[in-house]
C-alpha cells in the first residue's frame, strides 16, 4: 500500500492506482472532462492537473500513478490558475452559442468555466466553422462545440466496440464523425451523446426541444429487454423529452441500448386508447370505467357460475411482478380457473420449464460480473447484443479486456463472432445434435460408443463444424477454472429446444459447474419480466415462487398464505385455452397487452376460434387484431406510467418508477383487475403496487428489491473491478437487519447448494438420449428463413415508435452477400419466397452475416403474410405447449428470372 | 476544377495487397501507403474493402488517412508538380512560379488538370536551397527556375506524354 497525502488528508491506497482514484477514495472531487471510470484514461483535456506539493510538479491526475509519500494538492493558486488557462484555451474554439445549446445548463465546459472564472481570453479567439454533420437520423455532430476530450470515440470502442466514429483530420482541423464522410452506421446506443461533455453530439428526436432545467427527471428501470437497465426519464409537462442514464447507476453501469435510449415515443401518441370502450351494435365505442365494469362484471359472474376453468388469461411478459400477481390471484381465487398463459409461451417456456425441473429455480447461477471473470464463454443459440445488450457488452469486454475465450455457435454471424476465438458457423439445424454430441463427450470422452463417434462424425461432415475448434472449445470448457454459457431466443426456438436446453443443463452439471462459483448457464428471457410474470405464478403450472398449481400441499400453502379455498380446475396453456374455446368450455378471454392472432399465420384458425368467445375483454395501449374483436377495450398504463418491479435476466428484482401522469383514463392492469373483481362483489383489498409487492415479499422473501450499481475501473494499471449493490430502503428481507445497521441487499443469484441438491436428482433422472435423430427442419426449398430479433425493436409495439421507426423503418430480407451476387439479386430488390403454404414478397438486403442457406427477417416486422409462409395449423409442442414453427425451408425467386 | 473521375477497385487486388499484413497490428499507415502505391490514391471504396479484409474498424483507418498530408483521396494527375515555397525558394520568387502554373495550367494548388495530367503541389522545402526556386517532378529536381522555364518543363512533359501515347 502506498501512503498518499492530499490536500492534508492521509489516504492508503493501491500503488497501481492513480491520483484522481485517491482523491476519490478520500472525498476529494477532481474536475475531469476526458475522464471517464469505465475506460483507459486518456489524459487528453489537462483539466484534471493537480500539484505535486514536494516537486512544485503539475500533473495530470487520471494518468499519474501515485507513489509512496506523495503529496498533492488539489487546490492551489498554480493549479486554478493551470485550469483556467487550460479553459481559456478549450474556449477559443468554441462557439459560446450556450443560449441556443441544448447542452446549456448541464454543459461541464459551461460549468467548469463559470467556476474558474475564464471570462475573458487572452488569446485571439479562432472559431471553427464547420457546418453541423446531419447526415444520420439520430445524431447531430457539431464540430464547433467539440472539445476533443475524445470519450465518444473511446466509449464506441472500448465499452461498445462498434468503432463508429473516430478523429478526422489533423490539427485545428480535427473533427469527430463517421469515416468517408458517410451517414452514421452504427449500434445507435446513444452512448456517445450520453458522455459528452459539450453539446457537440446531440440527437435529432429532442434537439431545441427542452432545456435541462426544466425536466423532471426519474429513475427506473428499462421494460424492453431482461438486462434491466436503470435509466433516467426526463420529462416535461407530464411529457417525456428524453431518456439519459448516469454513468456507474445500475447493472448497465451508465449504457442504455437504442430502444431504451430513444423508444420512449409511442407512449405518447394519439392513437393510444385514452378510455374504455365497449361494444355496441358491433361498433366499439367510448366509454367510461363506471358504465363498463357493472357489464363486465356481470358477464363474467355468469360464466364463472357455469363452472371452473371457464375464464381464460393471457398476460403479457411484460408486465411488473405485482400485476402478474395479481393477474393469477385474480384468475385462481376469484374467477376458479387456471386457464392462464403468459407471453413467455412462444418461446421462453422451451428453456424455463426443464431449467426450474432440473434447478428449481429462474434465478441463474452466474450474472454478468461472473460473465466478465469467465475464462470461457459459449454463446450458443443467442444474440446477446441485440437480445439483451448489456449481456452482449459484457460478453464484448470479457473477450476484449480480460482476454476470455469466446465461443460462438451460430449460423449467422452475430455482433460478438469478431471477437470470438472461434465462430462455429453451423448449419441451421444442427444445433441439437451438436449439443447432443459435446454433452456426450463431455460425460464421458473415453468411452464413445461406435453411435456417438459416428454422430461426431457426421457433426464434421454435414453441419459445417470445424473439428479442431470443436476441439479447442471441448478442452477449453473442460479446463477453464470459469465458465459460463450463454444461450437466447434462436435455442428456445430450434425444432427440439427442450432438448437443447437440456443438453446444456446436462453439460453444465457435468463439468462440475453447478459446484463451482463463477461458472453456470446463463439464458436469456426474451421481455423484460419474463422471470417475475413466471415466478408470480401466471402460467397455469405454477403458483406464485414456482411451485407446482397441480401439487395439493403447494395450493394448501397459497390457500393458507391467502386465507380462503382455491377452487380452480386443472387449468391450461395456450393450445388448451384455444382448444377449450373451440369446444366451448372456455367462454370468456381476457387479455392483458397479449395478442395471440398476431402469432399466428393468417390461414390460422385462431381468428376464427377466437371469434367463437361470449366475452373478449382487451386489456391494451393500441388497437390490434384482438381489440378489433374485443367486447370490451380498457385502456391501460404504460411502464412509463406505473409502479412495481421486474425481475432482469440476472435475477435483479428491480423497480419501475411513475414518470408521468396515467394516459387519459387508462389505468395500470392490477389496478383494472381489482375494479373488476370489486364490481363482481369480490373486492381484492389492494390500495397500491407497493402493498402488493409488501405481500409478494412477505410470502416470497428472496424477491425483495435488488440491484446493482458499477463503479469500475478498468485501467492500463490492470483490472480493478468494483460493483457496488443497492440497498433499497423499505421492502426488505430483514426488518432487523435494517434496525441492526447490517442490511444486504436480497441474493439475485440462485443459491449453488439448494440448486446442487435438487439437480442431482434430476441429472440421476434425465438420461442420456442416444440416436435422436437430427431434427429436419420443415419445408422444402434451398434456404432456411429465421425469424430473428433486431437490435432496434423489441416486440411489435416499437414498430409505432416514430424514434425508433426513424432508426429502422422496416423489415429486410438478408441473404448472404455472395449468395445474392451469383443470382444477381441487388440491394432493395423484391424477391418472393415461397412454401407450401404461401407467398410473401420481401426487399433484400445482401449481408455477410448470413450463411449461404440462410435468409432471416427481422420477427418485429413478421405480419401474417410474412407468418403464412408456415405451417397453418396450430400445433404445440408436447412439451412445453409453445408453438413450434420458427423456421422453415423456403424457396427464393427472383422477379428477373421471371 | 474538373470533376475527378475514381478507379475502379478490385476486390483481389486488395486481398493481394492486405496479404502481408494479416495478423499485424499496426499496420495501417504501411497498408494505405501501399494502396496508394497501387492507385495514385487511396480511393474509399479501397479503404473500405481493406477494413473489411482486415478487420481494421474503419474509423481509425480514415483517421489515419485524413491525419497524414502523404495520403490523397482524390485522384492525382500523371505529373504532380510540387513547387517549393520554402523560405529561400519564396525569396527567390517561388510565388511568380506558382502564379504561372495557375494561370498556364488553370489550376488552383491542390487540383488537376481537366485531362488528368498535372497537380499543382506546392510543397513546403525540398532540401536545395541553394537551387531556388526549385520544383520537383516525378523525383526529378529542376532547379533556378523561372516562370519562363516553368512554362518550357510544361510542355517537354505535354510532348512526352504525346510521345509516348503515340508510341504505343
Amino acid at each position: 500500500m502506498a501512503k498518499v497525502t492530499i490536500n492534508g488528508i492521509e489516504v492508503d491506497v493501491d500503488p497501481s492506482m492513480t491520483i484522481l482514484k485517491a482523491a476519490e477514495k478520500a472525498g476529494i472531487p477532481v474536475p475531469t472532462f476526458c475522464y471517464h471510470p469505465r475506460m483507459d484514461p486518456a489524459g487528453s483535456c489537462r483539466i484534471c492537473a493537480v500539484e505535486l506539493e514536494d516537486s512544485k510538479k503539475v500533473v495530470m491526475s487520471c494518468v499519474t500513478p501515485v507513489s509512496d509519500g506523495m503529496r498533492v494538492l488539489t487546490e492551489s493558486p498554480k493549479i486554478h490558475e493551470a485550469r483556467k488557462t487550460n479553459l481559456e484555451l478549450l474556449l477559443l474554439h468554441h462557439p459560446l452559442d450556450c443560449p441556443v445549446c441544448d447542452c446549456g445548463g448541464e454543459c461541464p465546459l459551461q460549468n467548469m468555466s463559470f467556476a474558474y472564472g475564464a471570462t475573458e481570453s487572452r488569446f485571439e479567439s479562432h472559431r471553427n466553422d464547420e457546418p453541423e454533420d446531419m447526415k444520420s437520423d439520430v445524431l447531430v455532430f457539431n464540430a464547433n462545440r467539440c472539445i476533443l476530450c475524445g470519450k465518444c470515440v473511446r466509449i464506441c470502442d472500448e465499452i461498445q466496440d462498434v468503432h463508429a466514429i473516430g478523429f478526422i483530420n489533423r490539427g485545428f482541423d480535427t473533427i469527430i464523425g463517421p469515416p468517408l464522410g458517410k451517414k452514421l452506421d452504427c449500434e445507435f446506443c446513444g452512448d456517445c451523446l450520453e458522455v459528452c461533455p459539450t453539446g457537440a453530439i446531440t440527437d435529432h428526436f429532442v434537439r431545441y426541444k427542452y432545456r435541462p432545467w426544466q425536466l423532471e427527471k426519474q429513475q427506473t428501470t428499462c421494460s424492453y429487454c431482461p438486462s434491466g437497465c436503470q435509466m433516467f426519464v426526463e420529462t416535461e409537462n407530464e411529457a417525456i423529452v428524453r431518456v439519459t442514464s448516469q454513468e456507474g447507476v445500475g447493472p448497465n453501469e451508465g449504457s442504455i441500448c437504442a430502444v431504451g435510449r430513444f423508444g420512449f415515443n409511442h407512449v405518447q401518441i394519439p392513437e393510444r386508447f385514452d378510455t374504455p370502450y365497449m361494444r355496441s351494435l358491433h361498433r366499439l365505442v367510448p366509454s367510461s370505467w363506471d358504465e363498463v365494469l357493472p357489464e363486465i362484471a356481470s358477464q363474467l359472474n355468469a360464466i364463472r357460475k357455469k363452472g371452473v376453468d371457464r375464464i381464460a388469461g393471457l398476460i403479457s411478459n411484460r408486465v411488473p411482478m405485482e400485476d402478474a400477481y395479481v393477474f393469477q390471484s385474480f384468475f385462481r381465487k376469484t374467477l376458479h380457473s387456471n386457464m392462464i398463459d403468459t407471453g413467455s409461451r412462444y418461446s421462453f417456456m422451451n428453456a424455463a420449464l426443464p431449467i426450474v425441473d432440473a434447478t428449481g429455480t429462474l434465478r441463474p447461477l452466474v450474472d454478468h460480473e461472473d460473465i466478465l471473470k469467465a475464462k470461457v464463454i459459449l454463446v450458443i443459440g443467442a444474440d446477446p447484443v441485440s437480445e439483451s445488450n448489456i449481456t452482449g457488452l459484457f460478453a464484448k469486454r470479457a473477450a476484449r479486456k480480460e482476454r476470455s475465450r469466446l465461443y460462438v455457435v451460430d449460423s449467422e454471424a452475430i455482433t460478438l463472432s469478431n471477437r470470438a476465438k472461434d465462430h462455429i458457423r453451423i448449419h441451421p439445424g444442427g444445433e441439437q445434435i451438436f449439443l447432443d454430441v459435446l454433452s456426450e463427450e463431455i460425460r464421458d470422452s473415453q468411452n464413445m460408443t461406435p453411435e456417438w463417434i459416428s454422430r461426431k462424425e457426421e457433426l464434421f461432415k454435414n453441419w459445417n463444424v470445424d473439428p479442431s475448434a470443436y476441439q479447442r472449445l471441448l478442452n477449453d470448457l473442460k479446463s477453464a477454472e470459469t465458465g459460463v454459457i450463454i444461450a437466447g431466443r434462436k435455442l428456445f426456438r430450434i425444432e427440439t429446444p427442450v432438448s437443447g436446453v437440456e443438453a446444456l443443463l446436462r453439460i453444465t452439471g457435468d463439468l462440475g459447474w453447478i459446484d463451482r462459483a463463477g461458472c453456470g448457464l446463463f439464458v436469456l428471457p426474451e421481455a423484460a419480466n419474463d422471470l417475475g410474470v413466471l415466478m408470480m405464478g401466471a402460467s397455469y403450472e405454477w403458483l406464485p415462487g414456482l411451485m407446482d398449481s397441480s401439487d395439493k400441499s403447494s395450493k394448501g400453502r397459497w390457500e393458507e398464505a391467502w386465507g380462503g379455498r382455491l377452487s380452480y380446475g386443472p387449468g391450461g396453456g395456450l393450445d388448451a385455452i384455444l382448444k377449450g374455446i373451440d369446444e366451448g368450455r372456455i367462454n370468456a378471454l381476457i387479455s392483458l397487452g397479449e395478442n395471440p392472432i398476431g402469432h399466428f399465420p393468417v390461414g390460422s384458425r385462431v381468428r376464427e376460434i377466437l371469434s367463437k368467445l361470449d366475452l373478449i375483454i382487451s386489456i391494451d395501449m393500441f388497437q390490434n387484431d384482438l381489440s378489433d374483436m374485443a367486447h370490451f377495450v380498457l385502456p391501460v398504463a404504460s411502464a412509463y406510467e406505473r409502479s412495481g418491479h421486474l425481475v432482469s435476466a440476472e435475477g435483479f428484482v428491480q423497480p419501475i418508477k411513475p414518470t408521468m401522469a396515467y394516459w387519459g383514463e387508462s389505468l395500470p392492469d392490477w389496478q383494472i383487475l381489482d375494479r373488476i373483481s370489486t364490481a363482481m362483489g369480490n373486492p381484492m383489498g389492494i390500495e397500491s403496487a407497493e402493498g402488493v409487492m409488501a405481500e409478494i415479499v412477505r410470502f416470497l422473501p428472496d424477491l425483495s428489491p435488488s440491484s446493482r450499481n458499477g463503479s469500475h475501473f478498468v485501467g492500463g494499471t490492470g483490472e480493478i473491478h468494483l460493483a457496488t449493490p443497492v440497498v433499497f430502503p423499505g421492502i426488505l428481507s430483514s426488518p432487523k437487519s435494517i434496525q441492526a445497521g447490517t442490511a444486504l441487499p436480497a441474493a439475485h443469484k440462485a443459491n449453488r447448494e439448494s440448486v446442487s441438491s435438487r439437480y442431482l436428482g434430476w441429472r440421476e433422472k434425465a438420461k442420456e438420449k442416444s440416436g435422436i435423430p437430427a431434427h429436419p427442419i420443415a419445408g422444402e426449398g434451398e434456404f432456411v428463413l429465421e425469424l430473428t430479433k433486431s437490435l432496434f425493436h423489441s416486440g411489435k409495439m416499437t414498430l409505432i415508435d416514430s424514434n425508433l421507426k426513424k432508426i429502422q423503418p422496416e423489415g429486410k430480407l438478408r441473404i448472404n452477400r455472395q449468395t445474392a451476387r451469383k443470382r444477381k439479386i441487388k440491394k432493395g430488390e423484391q424477391v418472393v419466397l415461397r412454401t407450401t403454404f404461401g407467398t410473401c414478397s420481401f426487399v433484400v438486403e445482401p449481408s455477410p452475416a448470413v450463411s449461404e442457406f440462410e435468409l432471416t427477417f427481422p420477427v418485429h416486422f413478421a405480419n401474417g403474410q410474412v407468418l403464412g409462409l408456415f405451417a397453418p395449423d396450430l400445433e404445440f409442442s408436447a412439451g412445453t405447449g409453445s408453438p413450434v414453427t420458427h423456421r422453415i425451408r423456403v424457396s427464393l425467386e427472383t422477379q428477373n428470372a421471371n | 476544377m474538373a470533376e475527378t473521375k475514381h478507379v475502379e477497385v478490385d476486390l483481389d487486388d486488395i486481398e493481394k495487397i492486405c496479404e502481408e499484413f494479416e495478423n499485424r497490428e499496426g499496420a495501417v499507415v504501411q497498408v494505405l501507403q501501399k494502396v496508394q502505391e497501387k492507385y495514385g490514391y487511396v480511393p474509399a471504396e479501397a479503404l473500405e474493402l481493406v477494413g473489411d479484409v482486415l478487420e481494421i474498424p474503419k474509423s481509425k483507418m480514415y483517421g489515419v488517412l485524413t491525419f497524414y498530408s502523404q495520403f490523397y483521396q482524390e485522384p492525382r494527375g500523371k505529373f504532380i508538380l510540387k513547387v517549393c515555397v520554402g523560405t529561400a525558394c519564396h525569396v527567390r520568387g517561388a510565388g511568380l512560379l506558382v502564379d504561372k502554373v495557375r494561370e498556364e495550367l488553370h489550376i488552383e494548388p491542390g487540383e488537376n488538370t481537366e485531362d488528368m495530367l498535372f497537380t499543382l503541389e506546392p510543397v513546403a522545402c525540398l532540401g536545395s536551397c541553394a537551387l531556388a526556386p526549385m520544383a520537383m517532378v516525378s523525383g526529378t529536381a529542376y532547379g533556378k527556375l523561372s516562370a519562363d522555364k516553368m512554362v518550357s518543363l510544361i510542355r517537354q512533359l505535354e510532348e512526352e506524354t504525346v510521345h509516348e501515347e503515340e508510341t504505343v
